[in-house]
Order: C-alpha cells, then structure tokens, then sequence
C-alpha cells in the first residue's frame, strides 16, 4: 500500500512551498510522525511529519517549489494493519491531517470518540483562535466536512471533521488555543451509541465510509484535469489575460469553474515580465571579457517581498517629504554614557532607540501617521508596534517592536538586538513579522545619503534614516560643522495629509536635536 | 447604407453569426444569393435530407418491423409526392423561421449576390441584374461549399445527379448507384433503399465513411447490408458514366485492374464538396485562398485582410453545420474584443443513417498513430434493455481513453439516436472527464444512453454490468 503525502495546506494565503531540506533519504524507513521534511512558504519553515510508517520514496527534490496540494512524497506502507488508514489518509489535504495521528486513529480506534486537537500548522504558529464554529455542538458531522474556521495572526485555514459523528464542542469561539489544545469530540454515530457489543457494526459502517471517501477523493486531488478551465471558464480568463495555470480551480479535480475564472485576480506584472528575458540573444560577439550570466530562483521570500512592494506602490498614493537633523546630542549622549549604558543594560546605546522612541512620542501627536486604511474605514491605533526593516540573508525582513512607546531605551536596544539576530538565523515567526502599525528602515547603515522608503502595507507611514554627514551649518548665524542626517517620512496621501506628515516629521527632528524634550515631554 | 457588419451567406454559419454580431450590439446586414435564407444546410442538406431520412424510416419500419411489433397494415405504399411535398414544408418552416430571427435581432436581409467592390465596400446583385451598395466595416464570409463533380462524369441532374437533386426525385429509383461511400451518399442511399431501391455504392478507398473511427465503418456497413441489402464495392475507382436514357452504366477499373460496369436509373456523385466562392469578387478586398479553393484565414478566422473573415464550409475543417455555427459565433465576439476559443477535436461528427453514426475526439487510428496508451470499452446495444424493447440492437459505443489517467479521449458510437447521444460525449470531454466519471454518473433507465455509461464502465476496469 503506497501512501501519497502532499503538500498541507498552510493557510489560505499561502499558494507553494519550496523543499528546504530532505532530513530522510529516498528509500529509508520512516516512522509515523517522523519528521522527514523541512519546508519554506514565503513567510516561514515548517516541519513536514510523516503521515505513516513504511519506505521513504520522495517525488519533489530538494529546491523545489511545489503547490500546496501536491504529491511530495509517496511511502510504501507495510503490513495489513496500516493498509486501511491509507485511503482515508489519501483524500486529506488540511493540515490537520498533516499530522497524520487523527487518520489512523479513525482506522484503529472505530467506535470510540475522536478527540480533536489544533493541528501543527508550522513551527512558526504556536496558537489558533477559533474564528467561528460552522456546525453546531450536538450536530452530526461528515468526515472531512470543515466544521470550523481557525485563524493563526496572518492566515485562516479550515478545520475538517476527522471523523464522522456527533459533535462536542470544548474551544469556544473566539477562544484562542495552543497548537495540540483540544479544540472538540466527535462522537462516531449518534451520540453515545458506539457501545462495544455495536463495536462490529461500526466497524463495518466506518469501513464502508471510508471507501466511500477513498472513492469521491478526486474532488480534492491533483490530477490530470486539474487547472483545466470550462469552456466558458476559459473564454474569461483569455479575456482577461490570465494564465490558467494561475487559478485555483474549484471544481471537480480542481478543474477551473465559471465562477473561479471569474474571480480571478489578474498577477502582477513583474511575474510575466520575467519570461521574454530569457530568449534574449546573446549580442554581437565584438565585446571582449568574460560575458558569463548566471540564473537563480528567486526565494519565495524575495518573490512575495517584490510582489508586495509593486502593489504598495500601485495602490497608494504615496509621497516622501524629507527634513534633516542635527545629531549632534544625540552623538555627545552617546559619547558620554555609551559605556555606563552598556554596564548597566547590558546592551549597546545605538541610534535606533532615540529614533524610534521619538517616533512613538511623534505619533502620538499624530495619528493618522500610525494609522491605517481598511476599505472604507480607517484603522487608528492607540499603541506603536514599530516594524524595523533588516536586511536578512534571505532577503529584507520587517520585525516588530511591539507597544515601544511603553520600551524605555534599552528595552528598545534588546528588541532589536533579539529580533536582528533571529532575522540574522532565518528564524523570525510569522508572528513577529506582522502586525506593525509604523516603519522605521535604516539605509543610512549602507552608506545612503537620501532615500525614498516605500510604505510597508497596510502601514500608512515609514520613516528612512540615512547616513551621518559631516556638513557646514548655520548655527546661531555662526557656520559650524555638525554631523547631519536626512530623514525621509514616506506616507499614504490617502489617510495623511501634509500638516501631519511634515509637522510629525518636524516633531521627530526637535525630539531628536533636543533629547531632553523626549525626558520632559514637552 | 453602412454597417458594422457584413455577413455574406446565411446558412448555419452565416445566419448564426449574424444574430450573434447583433446580439452584441453591431449593426448587421445578412446577404443571400438566393430568395431563401438557410445555405445549404436548411435548403439541399441537412435539414431536407433529414425529413426525407425520416419519412423513409417511417416506411421502412412499416413495412419491416410493424407486424413485429403486432401492427399488421396491409397495401403499404410510398406517395414519393406527398413525401416531397412534406419535405418542402418542413424547408419552409424553418426558411421563415429564420427570416423571423433575422428580422427579431433587426438584421437587415439582402437577397442577391454578394461581392467585394473593395474591402469595405459590398455590392448586391438582386435577381432581375439590379444592383445597389453597402459600405461595411467588417465582413464574414460564410458562402459554404457546393458538391464536388468528377471532371471525367458531368453531372447532367436527370440521371446523373447529386444530393440536390436527389432531394427532389419524383419517383423511387430502382437501382440506385451511389459514387462515393461517405455521409451524404449513405444518408441519400438509405432513403431510397428503404423505399425499395437496390444500392449498391461504389467506393475509391477500402470503408465507407473512411475519416471516423474505422470501427463505425465496418458496423455500419454490416447493418446496411443486412437491412437495407446495401452492396458494397470498395477500391473502385469509378471512370464515367452514360445516360442512355431510362438507364446509366457507370464504369470502374476494380481492384484487380479490370473495368467493371454498373447499371442503374441513376447515378448519385457525392464525392465530397468544395468551398463555393465564385463571384464573390474576393480579389476586389486582396483577399488571398489558401489550399483546394479555401480561403486562407489564421486562427482567429480572419483573413490577410484584416476585417475579413472568413467561415464555415470555406475554410479549413470538417464541412459540418455545427461546425459553421460555432465559427460564426466566434467570429462575432471577437469583433467585438472578446476571446472566445473553439476546441476543434470535440466538434462531433454525424451520420444520419439508421442506426445513426457519431463521433468525437480521436479515433483509435489517431490514437496508434500518436503512440498514445490508451485502453477501450465498448458495449452493444444488444445488451442494452431500451434497445431490446424497441428493437434497435444493432450498434454498439466505443469509448477510447487515456490508459494512465483514465481521461476520455474519444467516443464512438452507431446506434439508436447516436446523433443525439454523442453530446454527452462532448460535454464530458470539454470538462476532461474520465471514463469513471461518466461510469458513476446515474443515467436513466432504460435509456440508450446507459449504453454509454456501460461502455464507460467497459473502459474503466472491465465493470459493464449488462454484459
């Protein structure tokens, strides 16, 4: 019996992943739950656990890029024992059953109730609410029918029943559960009567469904006809100029409906354009040196970040105002207490706690700069989760310092140090990566003079900092020179105006040239 | 006058793409060299040779299967009058069926001959000579096709005559020799043997209806014969023909070299047809054929010329009224910047004999030729319950899939009502269904169509339940 392992599905806004490492070899003996795999989406790695015992057989090599939903690996079964799981376990696309222990529990414990817990989404989740209950408690439900929806911080995902039953509800909604927290039970049959001299006849009856799903299972599965647009389908997305192979297909083997074709979103250009690029001919060999080209993927991080930062510039009327300031203090600050600070907080007195601290106390000031736009409403936002952006060797990442405006500054210092080191490792959870309300992005460590930062979305407002300078200024009509930094304030025209913008800018430089303000409040 | 568009012909093809244009909101003008509207098919095709197909039927199964059946009816007798008579009313019928359409979706009709003065400009010349001008934006040439004469064998439409005068005999030949053992010389031949006429066909390859799945062709060839005492004589290749007045002798070199004759009281040519373009002035527009006296045209059905197109008979692909339809419908949205997409391999093809002929997608030929696997199941109609009781088991659906992936890939059938039954094939394969799809699909019982579902299951594992 060979099982076939596909790819879980992750969360809703999350469309491939790339095999980041086989931990097992082709042909190896694995055990159930084993984790054989390590996967990468764009937002994080997980963990692929086995679905069953047997001999390893793998399909997608290591580097590649595969949709949620497709064969990745496929493990021969051994023995009779575990041969009846695995038509149950075929069908299964959700990650709960990525988990694999529910489905052999259905083959083995028939009968008895089914305890089900929040499923292993990735390593970067580490808990769930539960955003709404689709059945009721006390209701029959099918096996695989979704009974509820849960929502970890960025994706939603669906939570098919793992057996079929009566339902009892634990995890209310609303609750917010650990991953493994029991979310409910179902009870095989009508409630309570999985009584142990009716044990056979369950057995038989669940047997039957099983097949029975085993049967209807294409509906789910990739096959041949999967992405194959009706006709009607595909008169629309011609129309439109949309690629079937990028439409997920609803209908039966994920064959492209009407109603899907219809729905589709069109991808932005930067995809499409990458394709001419490769027939273009080498030019006329009268150029002398090495021409060597060379071609890499590019990381599905890099990808999503790109794909990210057109639509922002897209779908936001987006300008830069700039002003400079005077670092002077904050230099002569840091000169003097550097290694006080350093004795007593453990950790280094750098530059990005006064610009951010300063920027909480800015927004506070001015909200709309640390607000956001949500269809029709805007979202104000009475604390500052201020994103930092970093350069990772994965590509830029954007963590966040949640409430600074209640950190003092070393317990600014310590975020950053912490979150940079994770960005550094690659280890930064989705978690930590959503949910800013402000940027701060800091070009000036890199050597730039002046920068228009583009807004990290849905934020409104970033704030770019630039290289120290050492410039003649004014001062008291004297010409001294001082060590300038221009700031750029990139913002959303939308939600603010040029009075908060520039006045929020121009509260940043005071707070920054007169540190003392930020102590007094004032 | 000045129009949007020009529609050139008004068969299937030109009449459909005419209401299309004007269902989305073009100005149309239709023009027909003729004083009636429909082309070919509705006039000398289909739609007469259809009434005619049934009236014979009718009679046939009168005078052979009625007492069967426990109806005894003494003094049968055909009236070939009232039969031509009816023939031409149901031609009638659909004549001011489609002159109602035309004037419903505010086409405005011409009768005349059509011809290019220039690329935008149409002249129309009625029947008394007279002649007036359109100007037109965009043209659709959809003048079908006419059959083909053999240079060696002029037709003279007495004796000598092709589908459209055998549409109009006025009495039952007696022995009927048919050139040609394709869909028009077998749907004509079968009319006329069921009224009583000896057939014998005379055939240049070695099957009839050599382009469908050769399965088809061997069926219905054994049916003709045993029902209707069809004669069959293959790899002859047919060398003239005299009218000697109340008979025709045709000659033919057989496969042995030797020159056989045949005699009859007429001769029907239905060697194939040729796209028809005579004086449709189409170097005036600089519009360019192709091969065989096709227009050219890419795949969006234009011509060189852009606001030309061309379709149907015309241009390339199965001489099918379907077929013409859909090109028309194609054509009409693309003017108007929608891109609709025409699968050409799932254009079923017919043939109206008894049993009828259909089929769709690749033939088993295509399928070894392409390499393809593929595994088959069929199932006769003999086995099917519906067929039993009505007497119609002779026959039997073949379905062809893909042997890893189990997707249909053809289906043929010969059988009760196969002309109908093969849109279920279409419909499957234009959604890349399996054979199991199909297989776990409830079908009515009894019906013919569960012979499809039992040739699918056949084609699935081997699981047909009534055989």
């Amino acid at each position: 019996m060979s099982l076939e392992v596909k790819v879980p599905v992750v969360g809703e806004s999350i469309t491939e992943v790339t095999i980041a490492q086989w931990l097992k070899k082709d042909g190896d003996r694995v055990e159930m739950d084993e984790v054989i795999a390590e996967l990468e989406s764009d937002k994080a790695t997980f963990e692929l656990p086995a679905e069953a015992a047997g001999i390893l057989r793998i399909v997608a090599q290591e580097g590649e890029t595969i949709n949620v939903g497709a064969v990745i690996c496929t493990i021969d079964q051994d023995g009779a024992a575990t041969a009846p799981s695995a038509p149950a376990a075929k069908t299964e696309a959700a990650p709960a059953q990525a988990a694999a222990q529910p489905a052999a529990a259905t083959a083995t414990v028939v009968g008895e109730t089914v305890e089900m817990k929040v499923p292993t989404v990735g390593e970067s989740i580490s808990e769930v609410t539960i955003a709404s209950w689709l059945k009721k408690d006390g209701d029959f439900v099918q096996m695989d029918e979704v009974i509820a929806e849960l929502e970890s911080d960025k994706a939603t995902f669906e939570l098919p029943a793992e057996a079929a039953g009566t339902l009892q509800i634990v995890a209310q909604q609303g609750d917010t559960v650990e991953i493994g927290g029991l979310l409910c039970r179902i009870t095989p049959g009508g409630a309570g009567s999985a009584v142990a001299n009716a044990e056979a006849n369950a057995k038989q009856e669940a047997a039957t469904q099983q097949v029975a799903q085993a049967v209807s299972a294409p509906s789910g599965a990739q096959t041949y006809a999967s992405g194959t647009p009706s006709p009607a389908a595909g008169k629309i997305l011609a129309e439109r100029g949309i690629n079937a192979a990028d439409v997920q297909g609803s209908g039966r083997d994920g064959r492209i409906t009407k109603e899907d074709a219809q729905n589709a979103q069109t991808r932005p250009a930067a995809q499409a354009a990458s394709a001419p690029a490769a027939k273009q001919e080498p030019s006329a060999p009268a150029t002398t040196g090495d021409r060597n080209q060379r071609r890499e993927k590019m990381s599905s991080l890099r990808r999503t970040v790109a794909r990210r930062l057109v639509t922002v510039k897209n779908e936001t009327a987006m300008l830069t105002t700039f002003n400079e300031v005077d670092m002077k203090p904050i230099m002569d600050i840091r000169a003097k207490y550097k290694d006080k600070f350093k004795e007593v907080h453990e950790v280094g007195l750098g530059f990005m706690s006064f610009f951010t601290k300063a920027c909480t106390v800015a927004l506070k000031e001015w909200p709309a700069v640390n607000a956001q736009i949500d269809g029709n409403d805007m979202i104000f936002s009475d604390f500052v989760d201020v994103s930092i952006a970093v350069s990772s060797p994965k590509g830029l990442v954007v963590p966040v310092i949640r409430n600074a405006e209640q950190l003092t500054l070393d317990g600014i210092e310590k975020e950053v140090v912490r979150l940079a080191k994770k960005a550094r490792d690659g280890k930064l959870s989705i978690e930590e990566m959503t949910g800013g309300t402000f940027t701060i992005t800091n070009g000036g460590v890199f050597g730039s003079m002046m920068s228009t930062p583009i807004i990290n979305a849905p934020q409104s407002a970033i704030l770019g900092m630039h290289n120290i300078v050492q410039r003649p200024v004014a001062i008291n009509g004297q010409v001294e020179i001082r060590p300038m930094m221009y700031l750029a304030l990139s913002y959303d025209h939308r939600i603010i105006d040029g009075r908060e913008s520039v006045s929020f800018l121009v509260r940043v430089k005071e707070l920054l040239e007169d540190p003392m303000r930020l102590l007094l409040g004032v | 006058m000045k129009y949007d568009v020009t529609v050139i012909g008004s068969g299937p093809g030109g009449y459909v793409a005419a209401i299309r244009c004007a269902q989305l909101g073009l100005k149309t003008a239709i023009i027909e060299k003729y004083n009636v509207l429909g082309g070919t098919c509705l006039n000398v095709g289909c739609i007469p040779s259809k009434a005619l197909l049934d009236s014979s039927e009718h009679f046939h199964n009168a005078a052979h299967t009625f007492k069967e059946h426990g109806i005894d009816l003494e003094n049968l007798q055909v009236n070939i009058q009232q039969m031509i008579t009816r023939k031409a009313g149901v031609v009638k019928s659909n004549n001011d069926g489609i002159a109602f359409l035309m004037k419903k979706n505010k086409i405005d009709t011409y009768y005349g001959l059509g011809s290019f003065v220039n690329k935008n400009t149409i002249r129309i010349t009625d029947a008394e000579g007279k002649e007036q001008q359109i100007e037109t934006d965009k043209t659709i040439i959809a003048t079908g096709s006419k059959p083909v004469a053999l240079p060696f064998l002029p037709v003279d439409k007495k004796r000598i005559i092709t589908s459209t005068e055998a549409l109009t005999l006025t009495e039952v030949p007696k022995n009927l020799i048919v050139i040609g053992g394709g869909v028009i010389g077998l749907e004509l031949g079968s009319v006329y043997a069921r009224l009583g006429a000896k057939v014998q066909v005379v055939e240049y390859v070695d099957a009839i209806i050599p382009t469908m799945d050769r399965a088809l062709g061997k069926e219905l060839q054994r049916v003709l014969k045993k029902t209707l005492g069809f004669e069959f004589f293959f790899n002859h290749k047919v060398t003239g023909a005299t009218n000697e007045g109340e008979v025709v002798k045709v000659t033919a070199e057989n496969p042995k070299g030797e020159t056989v004759t045949f005699e009859g009281d007429y001769v029907l040519v239905s060697v194939g047809r040729k796209p028809y373009t005579e004086g449709l002035g189409l170097e005036n527009a600089g519009v360019q054929m192709g091969e065989r006296g096709m227009i050219a045209v890419n795949d969006h059905l234009e011509t060189n010329v852009p606001g030309i197109y061309a379709i149907g008979d015309v241009v390339r692909g199965a001489m099918l009224a379907h077929k013409a339809e859909e090109e028309g419908v194609l054509v009409a949205e693309q003017i108007v910047g929608q891109k609709p997409h025409i699968n050409y391999n799932l254009i079923p093809g017919v043939v109206y004999t008894w049993p009828e002929v259909a089929g769709v997608g690749y033939t088993e030929e295509q399928l070894k030729e392409q390499g393809r696997a593929y595994k088959s199941g069929s199932f006769p109609f003999k086995a099917s319950g519906r067929a039993k009781a009505s007497m119609d088991t002779d026959g039997f659906v073949k379905v062809l899939a893909d042997k890893n992936t189990d997707e249909i890939l053809g289906v043929h059938m010969i059988g009760p009502r196969a002309a109908d039954m093969i849109a279920e094939a279409v419909v499957a394969m234009e959604f890349r269904a399996s054979a199991e799809d199909i297989a776990r699909m409830s079908h009515a019982h009894p019906t013919y169509t569960e012979a499809m579902k039992e040739a699918c299951l056949a084609a699935t594992e081997n699981r047909a339940l009534h055989i």
